[in-house]
């Protein structure tokens, strides 16, 4: 065991001397050494935008760095920065709001979007024009979904608010969805409905597409209702993908930002103020770095290990 | 277990006909085996006994009712399919207990433990009614596919080359299973394959299938003695029946018309060259371990036989040849002189 290169091990066991692979022939380096040279760029790459920042950020939370003051000599505050944060009446506001945010728009996207998913697997005519449209509102970009709506949401002249009192008969100007503290919070759970629901739509229909057809057909005959054919099969068969669904919308909405940003930037009060965008007022309106470099940490690990305990259980259900 | 008859049935698929005015009674307790080449509307036949596919024209009655427009699960049938349908996420278990917890049925939980546990023992997959149906090998799913048409009694069992798929020891064991189920349950079976083995060894009436059209159907031996025409002549048969034109060997009392000549290893004597009007050269002999194939060349065409193991035949040899009452076609491919 003491120079066991590849190829030797290769002609001792062959007991005959193999060609040298050529990549050794033409530029004298080994396999592996062109194998690393093709994924070094990626790697420092990585290094540089992801690893980097990530441990700078680690390395900032301990202290008392303002981005604003960068001459200000650093004082090293060990765990201040995560205690006091923890303690902070206004975080575990921003972590509720959140949390509201999370469950309302998971539990009616999956609801909306398998819904939507199933009629549209029916194939009707013109499925393919309608799948389309429904599409649309998630080719949008954030920034222009959270203008849009907040034309939308104005009271005088708003369409939404216009056609609500068409349809109860209440006073268009008598409630300011992103005005009013009891309606704001669901203003930005139904713009992000409306925005992300044909996502787990398609997820969805790709979940449905995948049982193939014959096994409704050895159902019908085993005398299964559709009711049953639709749980003991089709809901089975699809929730390795919802639940995958559910994990992207879940991450990505815990992260929410530039949506809620221009639609209510937190408001009225703190009632939409989620929690990066109590990460952004502390890191860029305070300009308390260090502090909010811990929150940010807290917000990154309280993802990463919620959704790898997630994973795990989606493992689970696959393998069943 | 019932009778069922399909009367002028006829399943249309853009234009063409994948069913053609097919009429064929199925009695009660037995088992017909559908014989036909890739496309000739087998699977069709099946799945509209089964009501996963609406004839266009014509009547199916299961058990003397009329189920023409009867949904799949009002008709009490069970159903193997070609590919094997497992609901994947379940345990072989529940697969094979899935028929059996339908509402409609409503059998209590130990009585339904009883006939899957049964069924296992019977087709041997009892060590895997644990796993998930998506572990098992090809074989072994398709046995689970089987399994559950059989914890049930259906009016009829409709199978899709069920044994397609296994390896030739299972497949011949499974066969012996199959024709004992339909013995000791008394079932109803329509059976489809390409198989001639399956189709000889199994069952009590075979029907030839041709482009959606029932060509002929009788036992085993009528069909293989008798066909009807030179498409069912080549249906049965190893090595395959010789086809050959009228003239090339002499036949004692040809029918007037005769154009070709069908020959069958049983048809044909073979000697040491001994002067005979007819002579044939052997051009090789296969030796296939349970028979011997012999190839010989008579006046340009070609001929494959049976022969016994230890023939004493040389190639390049000259052999005699005579016929024995072969079967004899008109120039339309129907069948002469027969009943
Ligand atoms: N759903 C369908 N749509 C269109 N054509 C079909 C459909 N099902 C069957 N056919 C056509 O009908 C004909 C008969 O098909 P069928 O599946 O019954 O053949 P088969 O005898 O079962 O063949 P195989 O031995 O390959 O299974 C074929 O030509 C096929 O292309
Ligand atoms: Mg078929």
């Amino acid at each position: 065991m003491t120079d066991t290169s590849g190829p030797v091990v290769i002609r001792d066991r062959a007991g005959a001397v193999p060609a040298p692979p050529v990549a050794r022939v033409i530029r004298g380096l080994s396999d592996r050494a062109i194998a690393w040279l093709f994924i070094a760029p990626t790697i420092l790459l990585l290094l540089a935008i992801n690893v980097f920042p990530l441990i700078w950020t680690i390395r900032l939370s301990f202290t008392n760095y303002r981005a604003n003051k960068p001459n200000v000599p650093l004082r090293w505050l060990g765990l201040e920065n995560y205690t006091s944060i923890l303690a902070d009446p206004d975080v575990w506001q921003a972590m509720q709001a959140t949390a509201h945010f999370v469950i309302w728009t998971i539990l009616l996207e999956v609801l909306f979007g398998f819904g939507l998913a199933l009629l549209i697997d029916k194939k009707f005519r013109g499925h393919s024009f309608w799948t389309t449209v429904i599409l649309l509102p998630m080719m949008l970009s954030p920034a222009v979904v959270g203008t849009f709506w907040t034309f939308l949401f104005q009271p005088q002249i708003g369409l939404f608010n216009y056609v609500v009192a068409f349809l109860t008969g209440i006073d268009p100007s008598s409630f300011q969805m992103i005005g009013d503290v009891p309606l704001a919070p669901w203003a930005i759970v139904l713009v992000d409905t409306w925005m992300w629901t044909p996502y787990v739509m398609l997820i969805c229909l790709a979940g449905l597409r995948s049982i193939p057809n014959y096994i409704y057909e050895a159902a019908e005959v085993d005398r299964a209702s559709k009711w049953r054919q639709f749980w003991s099969i089709t809901l089975p068969m699809v929730l390795p993908f919802l639940m995958l669904a559910v994990l992207f919308r879940g991450i990505e909405n815990f992260k929410m930002f530039d949506m809620v940003n221009l639609l209510t930037s937190g408001g009225p009060g703190s009632t939409t103020e989620l929690a990066s965008i109590t990460l952004k007022r502390e890191a860029f309106e305070k300009w308390r770095t260090g502090y909010s470099s811990a929150f940010a940490i807290i917000l990154f690990v309280t993802v990463f290990g919620a959704a790898n305990i997630y994973v795990k259980a989606l493992n689970k259900v696959k393998q069943r | 277990m019932a009778e069922v008859l399909l009367d002028n049935v006829t399943r249309r698929f853009g234009g063409i006909a994948a069913v053609r005015e097919l009429s064929l009674h199925i009695g009660d307790g037995e088992f017909v085996v559908l014989l036909g080449p890739t496309g000739a509307g087998k699977t069709t036949t099946l799945r509209l006994v089964a009501g996963l596919e609406r004839a266009d024209a014509g009547r199916i009655l299961i058990g003397g009712h009329d189920v023409t427009r009867l949904e799949p699960a009002a008709r009490d049938v069970a159903f193997v399919f070609q590919q094997y349908s497992l609901y994947p996420h379940l345990s072989v278990f529940d697969n094979l207990a899935f028929p059996l917890r339908s509402p409609a049925r409503r059998l209590p939980e130990p009585e339904v433990r009883e006939r899957v546990t049964r069924t296992a023992e019977l087709l041997r997959i009892s060590s895997k009614l644990d796993s998930k149906a998506t572990r098992l090998s090809g074989g072994e799913m398709q046995r689970v596919a089987i399994g559950r048409a059989l914890v049930r009694q259906p009016a009829i069992f409709l199978m899709d080359e069920p044994l397609s798929s296994l390896d030739a020891k299972l497949r011949a064991e499974l066969r012996i299973e199959l024709k004992r189920i339909h013995e000791v349950l008394g079932a109803t079976i329509l059976y489809v394959t390409h198989d001639q083995i399956e189709a000889m060894t199994m069952a009590n009436r075979i029907g030839v299938l041709r482009e959606g059209e029932l060509v002929q159907i009788g036992s085993a031996q009528h069909i293989y003695e008798e066909p009807s025409n030179l498409y069912v002549a080549t249906r049965l048969g190893s090595p395959p029946i010789n086809l050959l034109p009228a003239g090339v060997l002499p036949v004692p009392d040809a029918p007037a018309g005769t154009r070709t000549i069908g020959v069958r290893s049983e048809h044909l004597r073979i000697g040491k060259a001994n002067g005979a009007a007819v002579q044939g050269v052997v051009t090789r002999i296969e030796h296939l371990g349970d028979q011997n194939h012999l190839h010989l060349t008579v006046a340009d065409h070609r001929l494959v036989t049976l022969i016994e193991a230890h023939a004493d035949l040389a190639v390049g040899e000259r052999v005699d040849l005579a016929l024995a009452r072969p079967l004899c076609f008109d120039a339309a491919g129907v069948r002469l002189g027969g009943s």
